[in-house]
C-alpha cells in the first residue's frame, strides 16, 4: 500500500518538476532517485508483511498478497535499471522529459494495483492507470508522424479492449453477483456453469489477450511497438506487460481455478496461434526493432503458458519469466538505442567496433532464446513444467519447444550480423564507461538467473 | 576444520581462476607460485580435516551444507559436502599428491610458453576432483566427474599443435562420454527409484544387505560401473588411457595415474550399499577387474615407450583395484588406490625425470645405462619398481597382498589369475628398469652429452614419494608382522566395510603368500634379465610378442568392427537420407517457415479497421469454441 | 416449440434462443421495410436534391477544416473538472453519513484535482494567445 501511495506522489513530484527544472540532467537524476527510493518502500512494504497472511486493504478491494509484492519489489527493480540503462536516451525524446517520468510511475501505480486488486472494479482501474499513459508516451516523439500513429492506433484499439473487458466484468458480475473475486468463487458453480459466467469469463480472457498481445488480438503490437519511440518501447514491452500478465494469471488462478474445464482449450488456441503468429512472422522482419515486438508476442505465448497451467508453479514461472523476459530486452533495447539503423545490417560488424556491446547482446539474446544458463532457459522450463505438472496440453508444450526452435533463428541473426558480417555501424551516441558497466551488470543478472534461478523466488 | 571443507575446492579455484584470467600476462614464476600455493593451502585444511575424522569424537559422516543447488517440484538437491572418512582420505591424496606434483611441474614446465595456462588447468582439475569426492550427492560427484573429464581433455591436448596430441585427447573425451552416458543413466534410475541424488537419503532407503533382491539394483550399479569403465580405463574402455600419455607426463602422472582414473573406484566405494544388494554386478566388476589386470599386464611387457608401459600398468593396476572391489573388499580396494598414489605417481615422475634428462626422447630403444648420470632417479625409480612388484614390506606388497588374499577366499580361480598378473607386473617393470638404468647407452651421442640430473624441484618430490612408496604400506601392514588394521579401522568409520581375514588357515596363508612373494620376485628378476637380453635389445619383436606389442590389435580391431561400420553407414546415410530426406526435411521446413512468414507480414496492414475486423473476427471464433465445441 | 420449453428449464445457451429468434425477427421487419419502399417508392433526382443542406442557405466550402487544438484541449478539461463536480453529489448526499473521515477524503480528492489544475495553469494549457 506504501508502495501505491509513494509512486503516485513521486509521479506528482515529476510533474512539478518539469515546470520549476528546465535542467534536463537534473530531472533524470532526480527521477533515478525517486525510483531507488521506490525500490526502497517496496522492500519495505514486502519486509512488513507476513508470508502467510495476506493484508486486506481498502474494505478488501485490495489483498497484499505476499508473492505479489514480491512481484512489486521485482518489477520496481526492473525500472530502477531501465532507468538506469536509458534515463539519458529518455531525454533525447522530447521537451517534456519531467512528464515521460511521471507517467512512468502513474504506470507503476497501475502495476501495483494491478498485482494486489481483490476486486474486479480495482483490476479495471489498474488496467487503465496502466494504458493510459502507455498511449501518451507511445505519441511522445511529436515531431515523428510514425509515433504518432502509433498513439492513435493504440488508443483506438485499447479503448476497443476496454470496452471489452467492462462488457466480460459486468456479464460476471451478472452471474456472481459480486466484484470480489475471492467470494466470486463459491459463487459460480463448476458443473452446470451459467453461460453468463462463460461468456464473461471470454471477454475477459480477449480483453487480456489484447493487452499482453496473444493472437488474434495482437495487430497492435508490432505498430505501435516499432512506431513508439525506442526507450518507451522497452518499458512498454517488458515491465507493462509483465503486469498485464500477472494481473491475468491473478484473475484466472483465484477465480476461475475450479472452471479451468470451460476455459483452458480455448487459452490454449490463443496460445498456439501467439506462438505460430509471433515466431513465424519474426522470421521475415528486417528490422531489429519490429523483430523485437514480434518476439514479444512470441514471449507472451510461453508467458500464457503460466495462466494455463493453474497451480503453484505457474506463480514461480510468471515471476521468474516476467523477469528474465524484462531484463534480458531491457538490454537489447538499451543497445538498440545506442545504434542509428535498426535493421540487422546495422548490427554488422558491431563485434569489432565495440565488443563488449556486441557480447551482452549475444547474451541478451541467449537468454531469449532459451539457452541454457541464462535466464530465459529458466523461465521456459518453469513455464513449461507448471504445464506439463498439470498432465494435459502435451501437444502445446511440444508445439511450444519446436517454436523456439525457430526463435533460434531470427535471434541469432542479429549475432551472425555482429560477429560474421563486416560493416561499420553508426553509432548514435557515444557509450560511456557508465553505459558499459550497467550493461555488464544485466548481462551478470541475466547470467545470475540462470544460474540460481531459487534466488528470485525464494519468496514466492 | 570440518566446517571449513568448503575452503579445500576454493582455494585451487581461486588459483584456476587468477592463472586463467591473466595468463597471458602474467609471468610464469608467478603463475607456478599461486597454483603451488593453491594446492597447499587445500592440502593444509585437508590434513586438519584428516586429523578431526579420525578422532574418536567425530560422528559419523557431516554434510556441509552449502547452498540449495536445484529446486523443482519434488526434485531438492542441496550442494552440499560430505566428510567422512573416505572423503577425507581421498582429499588427502588428491591435494598431497597434488601440491607434490604442482611443485614438480614448476621445473618441469619451465620452459614452456603455456605453462601458467597449464597451472589453470591443473588447478582447475584439483577443483574439479575435489568436488568429484567431496560432494553429497550423485550430481555433485557427477558435475566434478565432467570437470575432470574436461581437464583431462585440455591437458592431453595441451601441446595441441600436434595432430596426433589432440586426436588422443578427442579420443579420451568420447571414451568418457560413452561412460558418463551410463553414470547419468544410474543418476537417473536413482532419482526415478528413490526421489534423491543424497548418498545418505538413497543408502537410507535401500534395504538390509541381502534381505531383498530385485534386479533394479543390478541395473543401477551396472551402470555406474559402465561410468567407471571409461573414467577408470576398464575393458572395453580403455584404450584411451595409454593414448593419454601425450599429455606432459606431470599430468599423467596426476591425473591419469595418481587420482581421477580412481574416481571410478571412488565411486563404487561410495556405492558399495547399492553394490553389496547386486551380487551379479559385482561379479561382473571382479571380472571385468581381473580381465583388465591380465590383459593390460600382457600389453606392458612389449611396449617400448616408457610412459606407454607404466600407463598399460596402470590399468592393469586399476584392474586388481576393481578386483578387489568386485570381491567385496572395498577398504583394500581404496588402500591400493593409496598405495598405488604413491608409487606409479613416483614412477611416472620418474619417467618424466628420464625424459627431460634425454631431451624429450620417451623410446627406452634410445635409453639405458643411466643409472650414473640420474642416480637420484634411478634410486626412486627402483624404489618405485620394487613397491609395485610387490617387494615384501614395500607399500605394494602390503596391499596386493591384501587382494590377493581377499580373492583366494572368494574364488580360487580368480586368484590364480591375478597372481599371474602380479608377476607379470613384476616382470614388465623389472624390463623397463633393466631396459632404462642397467647396460649401456643405446641412445646419440649429443643426447649422452646432454644427460644430466634434474633439478631440486624434480628430485625432492621423487624422494617425497619414494618414501611413502617405501612405508606407506605399515598403516594396513598384516596381524602377522605386528600390525593394526589402521586403515580399515578408520575406513570402517564412514560405514565402507572391510574383508575381516580371520580363521585358523589365515596364518599359514599368509605365510605362503608373503614366501611365495619373495621366492618368486628373486625368480623374475633373474629371468628378465634373461628372458629381455639387455645388451642385444633393439626393439623390433616377432610373432606373439609382435602382438603384444600391437596391443592385441584391439585399437585395430575397434577401428574394424565399429568405426569402419559407422563411417561406411553415416557414408549411405549422408548419401541418401541426409542428402535426399533429412536435408530436404529441414529445408522444407525452413522454406515453409519463411513462406508463412511472409504472407502473415501482409496481413499486417497498418489499417486499425482491417485489425479490428480481425479481432471480432477472432473472438467469434473463440466464442464459438468455447460454447459449443470445447464441451 | 415443445422443445424450447424443455430447454427452458435448464439453463443453456439454447435458453437465449427465443431472444436470437426475437433479434431476427426485429432486423429483419425493418430490412424488409425499407427494401420494400425503396423498391416501391417513386424515385426522381435533381441536383439540389442531392446537395447537403445547411440551414436553407447555400453551403460554402468543406466541413472538414482544422481547427485550433485549443478548442479541444479546453473542451477535455472542462469535461474532467466536470466530472470532478459530479462526485460531490453523492458525497453531498452522504455527507453526515461519512463524516470526519469522509471529509478529509473528499479534501485529498480535491487536493489532487488542485494539483492537476496548478500544473494545467503553470504548463499555460488554458493560454488563448500564443
Amino acid at each position: 500500500m506504501k508502495a501505491i501511495i509513494a509512486t503516485t506522489v513521486f509521479g506528482v513530484i515529476m510533474m512539478f518538476a518539469g515546470l520549476w527544472v528546465n535542467d534536463k540532467k537534473s530531472i533524470a537524476g532526480l527521477a533515478t532517485f525517486l525510483f531507488a527510493a521506490l525500490l526502497g518502500v517496496t522492500i519495505w512494504d514486502l519486509t512488513t508483511t507476513s508470508v502467510n497472511s495476506p493484508k486486506s486493504l481498502f474494505n478488501d478491494m485490495l489483498r497484499s498478497e505476499h508473492y505479489s509484492l514480491w512481484f512489486n519489489t521485482i518489477m520496481t527493480g526492473c525500472s530502477l535499471l531501465y532507468v538506469l540503462l536509458m534515463g539519458k536516451e529518455v531525454q533525447k525524446v522530447g521537451k517534456y522529459v519531467s512528464e515521460y517520468f511521471a507517467l512512468i510511475f502513474f504506470i507503476l501505480c497501475g502495476l501495483y494495483l494491478l498485482s494486489m486488486y481483490n476486486n474486479l472494479l480495482m483490476m479495471f482501474i489498474g488496467i487503465e492507470i496502466l494504458s493510459i499513459p502507455q498511449y501518451i508516451l507511445a505519441g511522445s516523439d511529436k515531431r515523428n508522424l510514425k509515433s504518432s500513429e502509433a498513439s492513435l492506433k493504440y488508443f483506438l484499439m485499447g479503448a476497443f479492449s476496454t470496452g471489452i473487458l467492462l462488457m466480460g466484468i459486468t456479464l460476471l458480475y451478472g452471474a456472481a453477483r459480486t466484484f470480489n473475486i475471492t467470494e466470486m468463487v463459491t459463487l459460480m458453480h463448476s458443473d452446470a456453469l451459467n453461460p453468463l459466467a462463460l461468456a464473461g469469463i471470454l471477454f475477459i480472457m480477449i480483453a487480456f489477450s489484447f493487452k499482453v498481445s496473444a493472437a488474434p488480438m495482437h495487430m497492435w503490437t508490432p505498430d505501435v511497438y516499432d512506431g513508439s519511440p525506442t526507450v518507451f518501447t522497452a518499458f512498454m514491452a517488458t515491465v507493462v506487460k509483465s503486469a498485464a500478465f500477472f494481473a491475468f494469471l491473478r484473475l484466472f488462478q483465484v477465480s476461475f481455478n475450479s472452471l479451468s474445464e470451460h476455459w483452458v482449450m480455448v487459452l490454449a488456441i490463443i496460445t498456439a496461434a501467439t506462438l505460430l503468429v509471433g515466431n513465424v512472422t519474426a522470421v521475415f522482419q528486417q528490422s531489429v526493432k519490429r523483430m523485437l515486438a514480434y518476439s514479444s508476442i512470441a514471449q507472451a505465448g510461453f508467458m500464457l503458458f503460466a495462466v494455463l497451467a493453474v497451480n503453484a508453479v505457474a506463480w514461480q514461472g510468471i515471476i521468474i519469466y516476467a523477469v528474465a523476459y524484462s531484463v534480458a530486452t531491457i538490454g537489447i533495447f538499451a543497445v538498440l538505442v545506442k545504434l542509428k539503423d535498426y535493421t540487422y545490417d546495422g548490427f554488422n560488424g558491431l563485434a569489432q567496433r565495440e565488443p563488449l556491446l556486441a557480447f551482452v547482446t549475444t547474451i541478451f539474446l541467449f537468454s531469449l532464446a532459451g539457452i541454457p544458463l541464462t535466464g530465459g532457459f529458466m523461465a521456459k522450463y518453469y513455464v513449461l513444467l507448471a504445464v506439463v505438472q498439470q498432465g494435459q496440453l502435451m501437444w502445446l508444450v511440444i508445439f511450444a519447444l519446436l517454436m523456439a526452435a525457430i526463435s533460434v533463428y531470427y535471434y541469432f541473426r542479429v549475432i551472425i550480423a555482429m560477429y560474421f558480417k563486416a560493416g561499420t555501424p553508426e553509432i548514435s551516441s557515444p557509450v560511456t564507461g557508465g553505459d558499459k558497466f550497467m550493461l555488464v551488470v544485466t548481462c551478470a543478472l541475466v547470467i545470475l538467473l540462470g544460474v540460481l534461478p531459487q534466488l528470485f523466488l525464494t519468496k514466492v | 576444520m570440518a566446517n571449513l571443507v568448503y575452503l579445500v575446492p576454493l582455494f585451487p579455484l581461486i588459483g584456476f581462476l587468477i592463472n586463467g584470467i591473466f595468463w597471458k600476462r602474467m609471468p610464469k614464476t608467478l603463475g607456478g607460485v599461486i597454483g603451488c600455493v593453491a594446492i597447499l593451502a587445500s592440502f593444509i585444511i585437508s590434513l586438519g580435516i584428516f586429523f578431526e575424522v579420525k578422532s574418536a569424537s567425530f560422528q559419523g559422516p557431516l554434510v556441509v551444507k552449502l547452498f540449495d543447488f536445484i529446486q523443482s517440484g519434488n526434485l531438492n538437491i542441496h550442494f552440499d559436502f560430505q566428510v567422512d572418512a573416505l572423503s577425507s582420505l581421498f582429499l588427502l591424496i588428491i591435494t598431497g599428491i597434488g601440491f607434490l606434483i604442482h611443485v614438480y611441474s614448476t621445473s618441469y614446465m619451465g620452459h614452456d610458453e603455456g605453462m601458467v595456462k597449464y597451472f589453470a588447468y591443473l588447478n582447475l582439475f584439483v577443483f574439479s576432483m575435489l568436488l568429484l569426492v567431496l560432494g553429497a550427492n550423485y550430481l555433485i560427484m557427477f558435475i566434478g566427474w565432467e570437470g575432470v573429464g574436461l581437464c583431462s581433455y585440455l591437458l592431453i591436448g595441451f601441446w595441441f599443435k600436434n595432430r596426433d596430441y589432440t586426436n588422443a585427447a578427442k579420443k579420451a573425451f568420447v571414451m568418457n562420454r560413452i561412460g558418463d552416458l551410463g553414470f547419468l543413466v544410474g543418476m537417473l534410475l536413482i532419482l526415478f527409484n528413490y526421489g534423491t541424488l543424497a548418498y545418505q537419503d538413497v543408502f537410507a532407503k535401500l534395504p538390509a544387505a541381502h534381505t531383498e533382491t530385485s534386479s533394479m539394483y543390478n541395473w543401477i550399479a551396472l551402470c555406474l560401473f559402465i561410468g567407471a569403465m571409461g573414467k577408470s580405463a576398464q575393458i572395453p574402455l580403455y584404450t584411451w588411457l595409454p593414448d593419454a600419455m601425450a599429455g606432459p607426463t606431470p599430468v599423467s602422472a596426476l591425473i591419469h595415474a595418481a587420482t581421477m582414473v580412481t574416481a571410478g573406484i571412488y565411486m563404487i566405494a561410495r556405492s558399495h550399499a547399492l553394490y553389496d544388494l547386486a551380487p551379479m554386478a559385482l561379479d561382473l566388476v571382479a571380472v571385468i577387474g581381473l580381465a583388465t589386470a591380465l590383459l593390460a599386464a600382457t600389453i606392458a611387457l612389449y611396449q617400448n615407450d616408457i610412459k606407454k608401459v607404466l600407463a598399460y600398468s596402470t590399468v592393469s593396476q586399476l584392474g586388481f583395484m576393481f578386483l578387489a572391489l568386485g570381491v567385496g573388499a572395498y577398504t583394500t580396494g581404496v588402500f591400493h588406490v593409496m598405495t598405488h598414489a604413491f608409487f606409479k605417481a613416483l614412477l611416472f615422475l620418474g619417467a618424466g625425470s628420464v625424459i627431460h634428462a634425454m631431451g624429450g626422447e620417451q623410446d627406452i630403444k634410445n635409453m639405458g645405462g643411466l643409472r650414473k648420470k640420474l642416480p637420484i632417479t634411478y634410486i626412486t625409480f627402483l624404489i618405485g619398481v620394487l613397491a609395485i612388484a610387490g617387494f615384501p614390506f614395500t607399500s605394494g606388497f602390503v596391499s596386493k597382498d591384501e587382494i590377493l588374499l581377499a580373492v583366494y577366499e572368494h574364488n580360487k580361480v580368480f586368484f590364480y589369475l591375478a597372481a599371474f598378473a602380479a608377476v607379470l607386473t613384476a616382470i614388465y617393470m623389472f624390463r623397463l628398469l633393466m631396459l632404462v638404468f642397467m647396460g649401456g647407452f643405446r641412445g646419440t651421442h649429443d643426447q649422452e652429452h646432454h644427460l644430466h640430473e634434474s633439478p631440486a624441484a624434480i628430485t625432492i618430490p621423487l624422494i617425497i614419494l619414494a618414501i611413502f612408496s617405501l612405508v606407506g604400506g605399515f598403516v594396513q601392514i598384516p596381524h602377522l608382522f605386528g600390525g593394526h588394521d589402521y586403515l580399515n579401522q578408520f575406513l570402517g568409520k564412514a560405514g565402507v566395510p572391510a574383508v575381516i581375514h580371520e580363521g585358523p588357515g589365515l596364518e599359514m596363508k599368509e605365510w605362503t603368500l608373503f614366501g611365495a612373494t619373495c621366492v618368486g620376485l628373486l625368480v623374475i628378476f633373474l629371468a628378465t634379465k634373461k628372458l629381455f637380453a639387455v645388451s642385444q635389445f633393439d626393439g623390433n619383436y616377432s610373432g606373439f610378442k609382435k602382438v603384444l606389442a600391437n596391443k592385441w590389435y584391439v585399437d585395430e580391431l575397434y577401428d574394424t568392427i565399429i568405426v569402419k561400420p559407422i563411417g561406411a553407414l553415416s557414408g549411405i546415410l549422408d548419401k541418401f537420407a541426409e542428402k535426399a530426406g533429412i536435408d530436404g526435411l529441414v529445408n522444407g521446413v525452413g522454406k515453409t517457415v519463411r513462406w508463412g512468414g511472409d504472407r502473415m507480414r501482409l496481413l499486417q496492414t497498418g489499417q486499425v479497421g482491417f485489425y479490428i475486423f480481425i479481432m471480432v473476427l477472432g473472438m467469434v471464433a473463440l466464442f464459438t469454441l468455447g460454447f459449443f465445441w470445447i464441451k | 416449440m415443445d422443445v424450447l420449453m424443455l430447454s427452458a428449464e435448464q439453463n443453456t445457451p439454447f435458453n437465449y434462443f427465443p431472444i436470437a429468434l426475437q433479434l431476427v425477427i426485429a432486423v429483419g421487419f425493418v430490412v424488409v421495410m425499407m427494401l420494400v419502399s425503396h423498391l416501391l417508392g417513386p424515385k426522381r433526382k435533381t441536383e439540389d436534391k442531392l446537395i447537403n443542406f445547411e440551414s436553407g442557405i447555400p453551403s460554402v466550402g468543406n466541413a472538414r477544416q482544422p481547427m485550433g487544438i485549443k478548442y479541444f484541449l479546453v473542451a477535455i478539461l472542462f469535461v474532467l473538472f466536470d466530472v470532478e463536480v459530479i462526485f460531490f453529489y453523492p458525497y453531498a448526499v452522504n455527507f453526515k453519513y461519512l463524516g470526519k473521515e469522509g471529509f478529509l477524503e473528499v479534501v485529498l480528492f480535491v487536493a489532487f484535482f488542485l494539483c492537476g489544475f496548478i500544473y494545467i495553469v503553470k504548463r499555460g494549457a488554458l493560454e488563448w494567445e500564443d
